[in-house]
Protein backbone atom coordinates (compact mmCIF):
# COMPACT_ATOMS: atom_id res chain seq x y z
CA UNK A 1 0.00 0.00 0.00
CA UNK A 2 1.68 2.99 -1.03
CA UNK A 3 1.95 6.26 1.60
CA UNK A 4 -0.60 8.15 -0.17
CA UNK A 5 -3.34 5.64 0.16
CA UNK A 6 -2.60 5.50 3.83
CA UNK A 7 -2.72 8.92 4.57
CA UNK A 8 -5.80 9.17 2.38
CA UNK A 9 -7.60 6.36 4.38
CA UNK A 10 -6.43 8.39 8.11
CA UNK A 11 -7.58 11.43 6.61
CA UNK A 12 -10.87 10.47 5.31
CA UNK A 13 -11.03 8.55 9.45
CA UNK A 14 -10.07 12.20 10.36
CA UNK A 15 -12.71 14.12 8.53
CA UNK A 16 -15.49 11.04 9.91
CA UNK A 17 -14.26 12.22 13.45
CA UNK A 18 -15.46 15.75 12.41
CA UNK A 19 -18.52 14.96 11.34
CA UNK A 20 -19.89 13.39 13.81
CA UNK A 21 -17.89 15.65 16.77
CA UNK A 22 -18.13 19.09 14.44
CA UNK A 23 -16.88 21.34 17.60
CA UNK A 24 -13.78 19.41 16.35
CA UNK A 25 -11.50 22.52 15.01
CA UNK A 26 -8.30 21.04 13.53
CA UNK A 27 -6.97 17.74 13.40
CA UNK A 28 -3.84 15.61 12.43
CA UNK A 29 -1.87 12.62 12.91
CA UNK A 30 1.89 12.40 13.41
CA UNK A 31 4.43 9.98 13.80
CA UNK A 32 7.05 9.52 16.66
CA UNK A 33 9.67 11.54 14.44
CA UNK A 34 7.46 14.51 13.73
CA UNK A 35 6.32 13.52 10.34
CA UNK A 36 3.18 14.41 9.68
CA UNK A 37 0.69 11.37 8.01
CA UNK A 38 -2.57 12.92 7.54
CA UNK A 39 -4.69 15.98 8.36
CA UNK A 40 -7.84 17.32 7.28
CA UNK A 41 -7.61 20.14 4.95
CA UNK A 42 -9.13 22.50 7.59
CA UNK A 43 -5.34 22.80 8.68
CA UNK A 44 -2.34 25.30 7.90
CA UNK A 45 0.84 23.67 7.59
CA UNK A 46 2.83 26.35 9.38
CA UNK A 47 0.84 26.09 12.36
CA UNK A 48 0.46 22.38 12.19
CA UNK A 49 4.23 21.70 12.36
CA UNK A 50 4.71 24.48 14.78
CA UNK A 51 2.43 22.77 17.55
CA UNK A 52 4.50 19.24 16.32
CA UNK A 53 8.05 20.90 17.14
CA UNK A 54 6.72 22.21 20.42
CA UNK A 55 5.46 18.79 21.10
CA UNK A 56 8.77 16.95 20.44
CA UNK A 57 10.22 19.24 22.69
CA UNK A 58 7.74 18.16 25.57
CA UNK A 59 8.30 14.44 24.45
CA UNK A 60 11.73 14.32 25.30
CA UNK A 61 11.46 15.97 28.56
CA UNK A 62 9.01 13.96 29.82
CA UNK A 63 10.79 10.16 29.35
CA UNK A 64 10.89 10.88 33.13
CA UNK A 65 6.96 9.77 33.36
CA UNK A 66 7.22 6.54 30.88
CA UNK A 67 6.24 8.83 27.53
CA UNK A 68 3.37 10.96 26.99
CA UNK A 69 0.23 9.33 26.86
CA UNK A 70 -2.20 11.92 26.71
CA UNK A 71 -1.46 15.78 26.32
CA UNK A 72 -4.18 18.14 27.04
CA UNK A 73 -4.51 22.00 26.93
CA UNK A 74 -7.79 23.84 28.29
CA UNK A 75 -8.56 27.07 27.48
CA UNK A 76 -10.95 29.81 28.12
CA UNK A 77 -11.54 30.12 24.27
CA UNK A 78 -11.01 26.19 23.48
CA UNK A 79 -9.15 23.03 23.85
CA UNK A 80 -6.31 21.25 22.48
CA UNK A 81 -5.21 17.22 23.27
CA UNK A 82 -2.45 15.11 21.61
CA UNK A 83 -2.71 11.74 22.17
CA UNK A 84 -0.99 8.48 21.27
CA UNK A 85 -2.46 5.44 19.07
CA UNK A 86 -0.24 2.84 18.61
CA UNK A 87 2.85 4.09 16.81
CA UNK A 88 1.57 7.59 15.91
CA UNK A 89 0.25 10.77 17.65
CA UNK A 90 -3.08 12.40 17.50
CA UNK A 91 -3.92 15.75 17.79
CA UNK A 92 -7.43 17.40 18.34
CA UNK A 93 -8.39 21.09 18.78
CA UNK A 94 -11.87 21.69 19.40
CA UNK A 95 -14.00 24.26 20.44
CA UNK A 96 -14.72 25.61 24.24
CA UNK A 97 -18.46 23.87 24.26
CA UNK A 98 -16.91 20.57 22.97
CA UNK A 99 -16.98 17.34 24.77
CA UNK A 100 -13.18 16.34 24.67
CA UNK A 101 -14.30 13.17 26.21
CA UNK A 102 -16.66 12.37 23.64
CA UNK A 103 -14.64 13.78 21.09
CA UNK A 104 -11.67 11.89 22.41
CA UNK A 105 -13.63 7.94 22.56
CA UNK A 106 -15.31 8.67 18.99
CA UNK A 107 -11.48 9.25 17.64
CA UNK A 108 -9.85 6.50 19.98
CA UNK A 109 -12.40 4.33 18.27
CA UNK A 110 -12.41 5.30 14.33
CA UNK A 111 -8.84 6.14 13.99
CA UNK A 112 -7.20 2.64 15.57
CA UNK A 113 -9.68 0.31 14.07
CA UNK A 114 -8.53 2.17 10.38
CA UNK A 115 -4.84 1.46 11.38
CA UNK A 116 -6.06 -1.85 12.32
CA UNK A 117 -7.28 -2.48 9.00
CA UNK A 118 -4.63 -0.47 6.97
CA UNK A 119 -2.07 -3.31 8.98
CA UNK A 120 -3.75 -6.34 7.85
CA UNK A 121 -3.76 -4.95 4.56
CA UNK A 122 -0.08 -4.35 4.64
CA UNK A 123 0.69 -7.58 6.27
CA UNK A 124 -0.88 -9.61 3.37
CA UNK A 125 1.18 -7.50 0.97
CA UNK A 126 4.23 -9.01 2.88
CA UNK A 127 5.99 -12.06 3.17
CA UNK A 128 8.37 -13.75 5.10
CA UNK A 129 11.71 -14.90 3.19
CA UNK A 130 13.14 -17.12 5.76
CA UNK A 131 12.31 -19.30 8.75
CA UNK A 132 11.88 -17.60 11.97
CA UNK A 133 14.96 -18.06 14.15
CA UNK A 134 15.62 -18.31 17.79
CA UNK A 135 17.39 -15.34 19.36
CA UNK A 136 17.66 -13.84 22.75
CA UNK A 137 16.17 -10.87 23.80
CA UNK A 138 18.29 -7.73 24.79
CA UNK A 139 16.93 -3.94 25.55
CA UNK A 140 18.49 -1.63 22.89
CA UNK A 141 18.46 1.83 25.18
CA UNK A 142 19.68 5.25 24.38
CA UNK A 143 18.79 8.73 22.91
CA UNK A 144 19.24 7.32 19.45
CA UNK A 145 17.72 3.92 19.92
CA UNK A 146 14.67 4.60 17.79
CA UNK A 147 12.61 1.45 16.57
CA UNK A 148 14.96 -0.15 15.08
CA UNK A 149 16.29 -3.76 16.25
CA UNK A 150 19.84 -4.81 15.73
CA UNK A 151 20.30 -8.23 14.96
CA UNK A 152 23.98 -9.88 14.18
CA UNK A 153 25.30 -8.44 10.28
CA UNK A 154 25.89 -12.60 9.54
CA UNK A 155 22.46 -13.37 9.87
CA UNK A 156 21.27 -10.64 7.82
CA UNK A 157 23.71 -11.70 5.38
CA UNK A 158 22.13 -15.17 5.61
CA UNK A 159 18.88 -14.06 5.17
CA UNK A 160 19.49 -11.80 2.05
CA UNK A 161 20.65 -14.90 0.46
CA UNK A 162 17.10 -15.27 -0.49
CA UNK A 163 15.57 -16.34 -3.71
CA UNK A 164 14.89 -12.63 -4.86
CA UNK A 165 18.47 -11.45 -3.15
CA UNK A 166 15.96 -8.92 -1.40
CA UNK A 167 17.64 -6.67 1.25
CA UNK A 168 16.04 -7.63 4.73
CA UNK A 169 15.39 -4.41 6.78
CA UNK A 170 12.69 -5.36 8.28
CA UNK A 171 11.57 -7.93 10.85
CA UNK A 172 8.86 -9.87 12.96
CA UNK A 173 9.63 -10.93 16.42
CA UNK A 174 7.32 -13.37 18.49
CA UNK A 175 7.62 -13.91 21.96
CA UNK A 176 6.79 -17.36 23.68
CA UNK A 177 3.15 -15.41 25.11
CA UNK A 178 2.44 -15.21 21.14
CA UNK A 179 2.82 -11.17 21.04
CA UNK A 180 4.65 -9.88 18.12
CA UNK A 181 5.44 -6.62 16.34
CA UNK A 182 7.13 -5.99 13.54
CA UNK A 183 9.88 -3.05 13.13
CA UNK A 184 13.02 -2.01 10.99
CA UNK A 185 16.49 -4.17 11.60
CA UNK A 186 19.82 -3.43 10.68
CA UNK A 187 23.39 -4.80 11.99
CA UNK A 188 24.51 -5.08 15.62
CA UNK A 189 27.15 -1.56 15.51
CA UNK A 190 28.82 -2.56 19.00
CA UNK A 191 31.15 -5.56 19.55
CA UNK A 192 30.50 -6.39 22.85
CA UNK A 193 26.32 -7.69 21.34
CA UNK A 194 28.08 -9.05 18.50
CA UNK A 195 28.12 -12.95 17.92
CA UNK A 196 26.25 -14.00 20.63
CA UNK A 197 22.89 -14.39 19.34
CA UNK A 198 20.76 -11.74 20.53
CA UNK A 199 18.20 -9.45 19.19
CA UNK A 200 18.75 -5.93 20.40
CA UNK A 201 15.02 -4.26 20.27
CA UNK A 202 14.23 -0.87 21.26
CA UNK A 203 13.28 -0.08 24.56
CA UNK A 204 9.11 1.22 23.03
CA UNK A 205 9.11 -2.53 21.62
CA UNK A 206 10.47 -4.07 24.50
CA UNK A 207 7.80 -2.98 26.23
CA UNK A 208 5.01 -3.53 23.87
CA UNK A 209 6.21 -6.97 23.47
CA UNK A 210 6.45 -7.61 27.02
CA UNK A 211 9.51 -9.20 26.56
CA UNK A 212 12.29 -10.06 29.35
CA UNK A 213 16.05 -9.84 28.47
CA UNK A 214 17.46 -12.91 28.20
CA UNK A 215 14.07 -14.25 27.02
CA UNK A 216 13.70 -16.87 23.69
CA UNK A 217 12.12 -14.97 21.02
CA UNK A 218 11.24 -16.09 17.36
CA UNK A 219 12.46 -13.25 14.26
CA UNK A 220 11.81 -13.90 10.79
CA UNK A 221 12.90 -11.77 8.18
CA UNK A 222 10.19 -9.91 6.15
CA UNK A 223 10.52 -8.39 2.66
CA UNK A 224 7.47 -6.87 0.78
CA UNK A 225 5.91 -8.49 -2.54
CA UNK A 226 7.60 -7.43 -5.34
CA UNK A 227 11.09 -6.57 -3.88
CA UNK B 1 -3.91 45.71 49.92
CA UNK B 2 -0.92 46.04 47.13
CA UNK B 3 -0.50 43.65 44.39
CA UNK B 4 2.86 42.67 45.82
CA UNK B 5 0.49 41.53 48.71
CA UNK B 6 -2.77 40.08 47.29
CA UNK B 7 0.60 38.03 44.93
CA UNK B 8 1.60 37.05 48.50
CA UNK B 9 -1.58 35.95 49.91
CA UNK B 10 -2.49 34.16 46.79
CA UNK B 11 0.34 31.89 46.87
CA UNK B 12 0.14 31.19 50.66
CA UNK B 13 -3.67 30.07 49.79
CA UNK B 14 -2.74 28.06 47.17
CA UNK B 15 0.23 26.71 49.36
CA UNK B 16 -2.25 25.71 51.97
CA UNK B 17 -4.97 24.07 49.65
CA UNK B 18 -1.64 22.27 48.11
CA UNK B 19 -0.55 21.06 51.43
CA UNK B 20 -4.24 19.51 51.75
CA UNK B 21 -3.97 18.05 48.48
CA UNK B 22 -0.78 16.33 49.30
CA UNK B 23 -1.55 14.00 51.63
CA UNK B 24 -4.26 12.58 49.65
CA UNK B 25 -3.41 9.11 48.12
CA UNK B 26 -1.49 8.90 45.09
CA UNK B 27 -0.42 12.30 44.85
CA UNK B 28 3.36 12.64 44.34
CA UNK B 29 4.64 16.27 44.95
CA UNK B 30 3.62 19.40 43.87
CA UNK B 31 5.95 22.86 42.61
CA UNK B 32 4.27 26.08 43.04
CA UNK B 33 6.21 29.38 41.90
CA UNK B 34 6.14 32.78 41.27
CA UNK B 35 8.14 35.40 40.05
CA UNK B 36 9.58 35.82 43.37
CA UNK B 37 9.27 32.32 45.65
CA UNK B 38 8.99 28.73 44.97
CA UNK B 39 7.80 25.94 46.71
CA UNK B 40 8.84 22.67 45.73
CA UNK B 41 7.47 19.23 47.95
CA UNK B 42 8.08 15.86 45.68
CA UNK B 43 8.54 12.21 47.30
CA UNK B 44 11.63 11.65 45.59
CA UNK B 45 14.24 14.62 46.17
CA UNK B 46 16.61 12.99 43.46
CA UNK B 47 13.97 14.10 40.81
CA UNK B 48 13.17 17.31 41.84
CA UNK B 49 15.25 19.09 38.28
CA UNK B 50 13.59 16.45 36.14
CA UNK B 51 9.78 17.42 37.48
CA UNK B 52 10.69 21.27 37.48
CA UNK B 53 11.49 21.35 33.83
CA UNK B 54 8.68 18.84 32.87
CA UNK B 55 6.54 21.34 35.11
CA UNK B 56 8.43 24.63 33.21
CA UNK B 57 8.00 22.52 29.90
CA UNK B 58 4.16 21.86 30.15
CA UNK B 59 3.27 25.16 30.73
CA UNK B 60 5.57 26.61 27.81
CA UNK B 61 4.09 24.36 25.29
CA UNK B 62 0.70 24.95 26.35
CA UNK B 63 0.88 28.30 26.14
CA UNK B 64 2.66 27.39 22.41
CA UNK B 65 -0.55 25.47 21.99
CA UNK B 66 -2.87 27.91 23.42
CA UNK B 67 -1.30 30.34 20.53
CA UNK B 68 -1.24 28.36 17.52
CA UNK B 69 -4.71 26.57 18.44
CA UNK B 70 -6.15 29.84 19.39
CA UNK B 71 -7.34 28.51 22.78
CA UNK B 72 -7.26 31.54 24.92
CA UNK B 73 -5.61 31.92 27.95
CA UNK B 74 -5.33 28.73 29.61
CA UNK B 75 -6.89 27.16 32.66
CA UNK B 76 -5.06 24.14 32.97
CA UNK B 77 -2.41 21.85 31.32
CA UNK B 78 -2.35 17.89 31.77
CA UNK B 79 0.39 15.25 30.97
CA UNK B 80 -0.77 11.56 31.41
CA UNK B 81 2.24 9.58 30.86
CA UNK B 82 2.55 5.81 31.33
CA UNK B 83 3.78 6.33 34.87
CA UNK B 84 2.22 9.26 36.21
CA UNK B 85 0.50 12.55 35.01
CA UNK B 86 0.75 16.18 36.04
CA UNK B 87 -1.75 18.96 35.94
CA UNK B 88 -0.46 22.17 35.90
CA UNK B 89 -2.25 25.50 36.42
CA UNK B 90 -1.55 29.35 35.62
CA UNK B 91 -3.88 31.26 38.59
CA UNK B 92 -2.88 34.47 38.10
CA UNK B 93 0.93 35.22 38.92
CA UNK B 94 1.04 31.43 40.16
CA UNK B 95 2.53 28.49 38.27
CA UNK B 96 1.81 25.25 39.70
CA UNK B 97 1.90 21.59 38.88
CA UNK B 98 1.24 18.85 40.75
CA UNK B 99 2.19 15.47 40.11
CA UNK B 100 0.09 12.54 40.78
CA UNK B 101 -0.78 8.60 39.87
CA UNK B 102 -2.98 8.06 36.71
CA UNK B 103 -5.79 6.79 39.01
CA UNK B 104 -6.28 10.38 40.60
CA UNK B 105 -9.18 12.39 39.54
CA UNK B 106 -7.14 15.54 38.16
CA UNK B 107 -10.14 17.83 37.41
CA UNK B 108 -11.46 17.57 41.25
CA UNK B 109 -8.11 18.76 41.93
CA UNK B 110 -8.17 21.31 39.46
CA UNK B 111 -11.78 22.92 40.45
CA UNK B 112 -11.02 22.96 43.88
CA UNK B 113 -7.35 24.78 43.14
CA UNK B 114 -9.66 27.59 40.89
CA UNK B 115 -11.52 28.63 43.62
CA UNK B 116 -8.34 29.37 45.32
CA UNK B 117 -8.36 31.80 42.55
CA UNK B 118 -11.81 33.36 42.49
CA UNK B 119 -11.43 34.26 46.32
CA UNK B 120 -9.12 36.83 45.01
CA UNK B 121 -9.64 40.31 43.45
CA UNK B 122 -6.81 40.73 41.12
CA UNK B 123 -5.39 43.83 39.43
CA UNK B 124 -3.58 42.92 36.22
CA UNK B 125 -1.63 45.87 35.34
CA UNK B 126 -0.66 45.77 39.01
CA UNK B 127 0.66 42.12 38.63
CA UNK B 128 2.73 43.06 35.45
CA UNK B 129 4.42 45.96 37.55
CA UNK B 130 5.11 44.14 40.24
CA UNK B 131 6.87 41.40 38.09
CA UNK B 132 9.04 44.01 36.56
CA UNK B 133 9.89 44.99 39.86
CA UNK B 134 11.18 41.70 40.83
CA UNK B 135 12.98 41.02 44.03
CA UNK B 136 15.33 38.75 45.26
CA UNK B 137 13.81 34.86 44.35
CA UNK B 138 12.99 32.64 47.75
CA UNK B 139 13.10 29.02 46.59
CA UNK B 140 12.21 25.93 49.46
CA UNK B 141 11.89 22.76 48.75
CA UNK B 142 10.62 20.26 50.77
CA UNK B 143 10.87 16.23 50.28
Amino acid sequence: MSEDMYANALKTALTEVRNICPEVTRSFIFNKEGKIIAETTQDTETSTEKAINSFQNLIEKAEIMGGINTFLVNGNKGMVQFSRINDVYLALSASKKADMAYIQSVARTIIPTVMKLLENIVSTSLKSVSPSQNMVAETLTGLFSGETAQVDNEILKEWSKNPNNAHIDEIEIETASGKTARCKVKAISEREFQGKGLIRIPEKIYRTLKVEKGEAVKVKPITREGK
Amino acid sequence: MSTKGKSEELFTNLRFNLENIRNREGIIGYILRNSKSATVDINDPTKIIDYAMLSGESLDIGDEASEIFQLGSINSVVIEGNDFKILSLVIEDQRLSIFMDRKVDHNKICKELNLTKHSQKPNLSSIQSSEENQEQTGIEVTS
